[in-house]
């Protein structure tokens, strides 16, 4: 076998990152594909990270600040996520997920560690208190209205009302499902039921290959 | 398995899991073609709802981060593996340090895939996923205290076990983890890694335990400290 690639399973990942890249209007030019980038990163090229960045960082930045609200915590997550990046960049296979998708995990799961961080610390004073803070579609208002967006909430609004509860809960508000069971008073099992039909339902909607 | 944890599919990609389950369902993954096959599409659909909130980060983020990179080490892309020099190659024949394979799919950190040689890594993936795909792999997961994951899979029919190693805390420089094989009074290294690396184990027939320990760079011929993580086998 010396000489062949070695062998990878196969991802789904990478049919839905060419998915992505179709989707994103500066896929074209070839400096502007965050997977190329990305593979540069890892070489230690510093203007290939100033470019990710530029394509990743409204991302990665909007989504950390709906998931901790606060600007400066979502900065810092910001940060703590191309910091990482750029330390772990030559770890990356592009032939097993997007770098879009890889960056934007580790932003959700950073946010979602940071969320849940500072809620057991109110909790130890303040128990089960979910229910504190901004209806979680308020952040919603300031961000900017871009096609993908659209599509989004679109989709979103096809689902029904639980399940749309639950997958923002989840997601968005960085929730355990135990959590949002408890927030919506339904039974963990219904909970992780409506989150895996509304995400299914969500992915068909975006046209995301199964 | 209990069925049941197929069901953490949905919730794992939404980061929806506490730590326990996190862990359990990603030791699941390894095991479960079904749920691996379903996880891309719905980790895709995870990436568009990221998406949708974008929102201009603070101009001197910018700037604050190409600072920062400046003075920030690089992640090397390899696992330093005992089984490609030459002297302990002879002496355990049987050891292959492995490269990720089907745990790629595993979240986060899954992503990464050490750059061993191609015909080493095929090897190394053929006898992971024998392990992997045993009938009778059992998974022990365990979460360090200051962070990272190990797992053990061993399988009897195999006779060989898988050690999954995940971000653990980095070392200071000159450190690295070693891998051992604890059979009565002996321990055999299976090979080093910095913080994440996977290795298979043949011949496990005396092991009473396998542990992980830090060592002095390339590795010592016994453990010179207690061991970070020590699991029966
Ligand atoms: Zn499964």
């Amino acid at each position: 076998m010396a000489g062949k690639k070695p062998i990878r399973s196969e991802s789904l990942m990478t049919r839905a990152a060419a998915h992505l890249r179709l989707a994103d209007p500066v896929s074209d030019e070839p400096s502007a594909d965050p997977d190329q980038l990305l593979t540069r990163v890892g070489r230690g090229d510093e203007q290939a990270f100033a470019a990710l960045y530029d394509l990743l960082g409204a991302s990665v930045y909007g989504l950390a600040r709906r998931v901790v609200r606060d600007p400066a915590r979502a900065e810092e997550i910001s940060q703590e996520v191309f910091i990482q990046v750029w330390r772990s960049a030559a770890r990356f296979d592009t032939s097993r997920g997007s770098a879009r998708g890889w960056v934007l995990t580790l932003a959700h799961r950073r946010a979602v560690d940071a969320v849940r961080h500072d809620q057991a610390a109110t909790n130890r004073e303040n128990r089960y208190d979910w229910s504190s803070g901004p209806a979680f579609d308020q952040v919603e208002e300031t961000v900017s209205t871009t096609l993908e967006h659209e599509q989004v909430r679109r989709c979103l609004d096809g689902l029904t009302e639980l399940q749309r509860e639950a997958v923002n809960l989840a997601y968005y508000n960085g929730h355990t499902y135990a959590e949002v069971a408890e927030v919506l008073d339904t039974n963990p099992a219904t909970i992780k039921t409506r989150i895996r039909d509304g995400l299914v339902r969500l992915r068909d909607c975006m046209g995301v290959p199964a | 398995m209990s069925t049941d944890v197929h069901s953490l599919l949905a919730p794992y990609v939404l980061d929806a899991l506490d730590p326990e389950e996190r862990n359990q369902f990603e030791a699941h993954l390894e095991q479960c073609p079904d749920c691996r096959t379903e996880l891309g599409g719905l980790q895709a659909t995870a990436t568009r709802l990221a998406e949708s909130q974008s929102q201009a980060p603070p101009a001197e983020l910018r700037q604050r981060l190409l600072t920062a990179i400046g003075t920030t080490p690089q992640e090397r892309p390899v696992v330093t593996a005992m089984s490609q020099r030459g002297g302990l190659r002879r002496r355990l024949p049987q050891l292959v340090a492995a490269a990720a394979l089907v745990l790629a799919a595993a979240g986060g950190t899954g992503y990464f895939v050490e750059h061993n040689r191609a015909d080493e890594q095929h090897d190394q993936n053929v006898a992971i996923r024998a392990v992997l795909g045993a009938p009778d792999a059992d998974t022990k997961a365990l979460n360090l205290p200051n962070g990272g994951t190990v797992r053990l899979i061993t399988s009897e029919s195999r006779d060989s076990a898988v050690v999954v190693a995940r971000e653990l805390p980095a070392l200071d420089e000159g450190k690295v983890y070693q891998v051992w094989l604890i059979k009565k009074s002996a321990a055999e290294s299976q090979g080093t890694f910095s913080r994440s690396g996977e290795m298979v184990m043949k011949d496990l027939a005396d092991v009473d335990q396998v542990a992980v320990t830090v060592e002095p760079s390339g590795g010592s011929k016994k453990p010179t400290t207690a061991p970070v993580v020590d699991v029966p086998v």
